[in-house]
């Protein structure tokens, strides 16, 4: 018997999956093609950070919506994420209108 | 229902489109309303209008089937022949042709017994909404599948973001909602505020995705933002600053002093330490009080006698290269 000495907030592939309601051998082969973000433990089994339920449920969303294969959902969500970024970084700049002045 | 309106309206195409336009409209709709590509909490209704009224056109026999019958086509019987319906209909007002009701149109497949949308009480799979495109071929076999995050704009005033609380904020289009929205005190331009579950409704009731409010504050008359620091003009006369003076402003806690120390310059910045925006977790912003120097637009003859005096006293010369 093994005590977890912190909080894990990661998920296995069991968990992961029951998490999303899918196979663990599609999360794999996701993980694989790096369309969700999977990290390797010592003995090779996958562990996915929390936000990943989130990114999996906009891949399904994607692949629904647009009839897109894995490689062009991977594409999207990069192409996604890289304008979250810009747009918030946009927002954080300041408006003509706030500027101080001098 | 797409909202009782028409399924061409929502797909902008004419009556006689053929299958083709439908699907180009479709299509670009579907690129501008998708919950992952349009985060505008509008934009998931207007999604479901445009995949629904899709999912019906897409189909010669639903297609035909709603031409002749209107938006109730799934509410008659699949053999009823449009004339006679038409004529009974006229005839003996709404009742006739509704004893089948919850009928699915051929293909549409309203038993999916998924997840329903509800609003018009018409049975609406998800996955016929998502996957109507493809032949039935994509939607199935993922289950539940959680709803999208969704972003609206939180405009706050000055005096908003400094004294923080509740606001009541109402977003989205057709099914507008309405918020209680908790601001800490000493919210910045562009930080989020998250509302967990409030975002894009999942499918086979998987969880919701997360509302983001993102703050904007809105522009203010005297202040300036910048981050959590402030900014104000600080009117001077011109003696003020050259003898120097104590000033009162008014900042969003209450009015301060600011002292004014003599030869004080256009442009030079006074900083009221720690009274700009709170921050909940350090340092408060500052609040700078930016000296401007104004003149008399007219001078009375007294005025012009001691400022001539003092033009011929004065040995300053402030273009002088240093």
């Amino acid at each position: 018997m093994s005590y977890a000495l912190i909080r894990t907030t990661r998920l296995d592939l069991g968990a992961f999956a029951r998490a999303t309601g899918t196979h663990p051998d599609l999360i794999r082969r996701l993980a694989a093609l790096g369309i969700i973000d999977a990290r390797q433990g010592p003995s090779g089994e996958l562990w996915f950070p929390p936000g990943q339920v989130a990114a999996f449920a906009r891949v399904q969303r994607l692949r629904a919506g647009f009839a897109l294969n894995y490689a062009a959902v991977g594409l999207v969500t990069d192409l996604l994420d890289k304008i979250a970024v810009l747009e918030a970084a946009l927002r954080s700049s300041r408006r003509p209108g706030d500027y101080p002045r001098g | 229902m797409a909202g009782g309106r028409d399924y061409y309206e929502i797909l902008g195409v004419p009556r006689n489109a053929g299958q083709e336009d439908i699907q180009r409209a479709y299509r670009k709709l579907a690129r501008a309303y998708h919950p992952d590509l349009n985060s505008d909490p509008a934009a998931e209704d207007r999604f479901k209008d445009i995949s629904e009224a899709y999912n019906v056109l897409s189909d010669p026999a639903t297609r035909r089937r709603y031409d002749a019958f209107g938006p109730d086509f799934r509410q008659i019987p699949e053999d009823a022949d449009p004339g006679a319906w038409r004529r009974s209909r006229a005839g003996a007002g709404a009742g006739a042709g509704a004893g089948r009701a919850g009928t699915a149109g051929a293909g549409a497949g309203g038993a999916g017994g998924g997840f329903s949308y509800g609003a018009g009480g018409t049975d609406v799979d998800i996955e016929d909404l998502f996957g109507g495109l493809f032949g039935g071929r994509s939607g199935r076999g993922w289950g539940p599948v959680p709803g999208a995050g969704q972003e609206a704009e939180l405009p706050l005033t000055v005096g908003e973001a400094y004294r923080g609380g509740r606001k009541s904020v109402t977003i989205g289009g057709a099914g507008q909602r309405t918020f209680e929205v908790n601001i800490p005190p000493g919210v910045t331009d562009g930080q989020r505020i998250r509302l967990a579950g409030q975002g894009g409704r999942g499918s086979d009731g998987a969880r919701s995705g997360d509302l983001y409010f993102i703050v904007r504050i809105l522009p203010h008359p005297v202040y300036r933002v910048q981050g959590r620091d402030l900014y104000l003009d600080l009117r001077l006369a011109p003696w003020e600053a050259a003898l120097g003076t104590s000033v009162p402003v008014d900042t969003p806690g209450g009015e301060a002093k600011v002292t004014v120390p003599p030869g004080t310059s256009c442009g030079r910045r006074l900083r009221l330490r720690g009274r700009g925006l709170p921050n909940p977790r350090g340092k408060p912003g500052d609040l700078f009080a930016e000296a401007k120097i104004m003149v008399p637009p007219r001078l009375s003859p007294a005025e012009r006698q001691l400022f001539e005096q003092l033009a011929a006293a004065s040995g300053f010369d402030p273009r002088r290269r240093q």
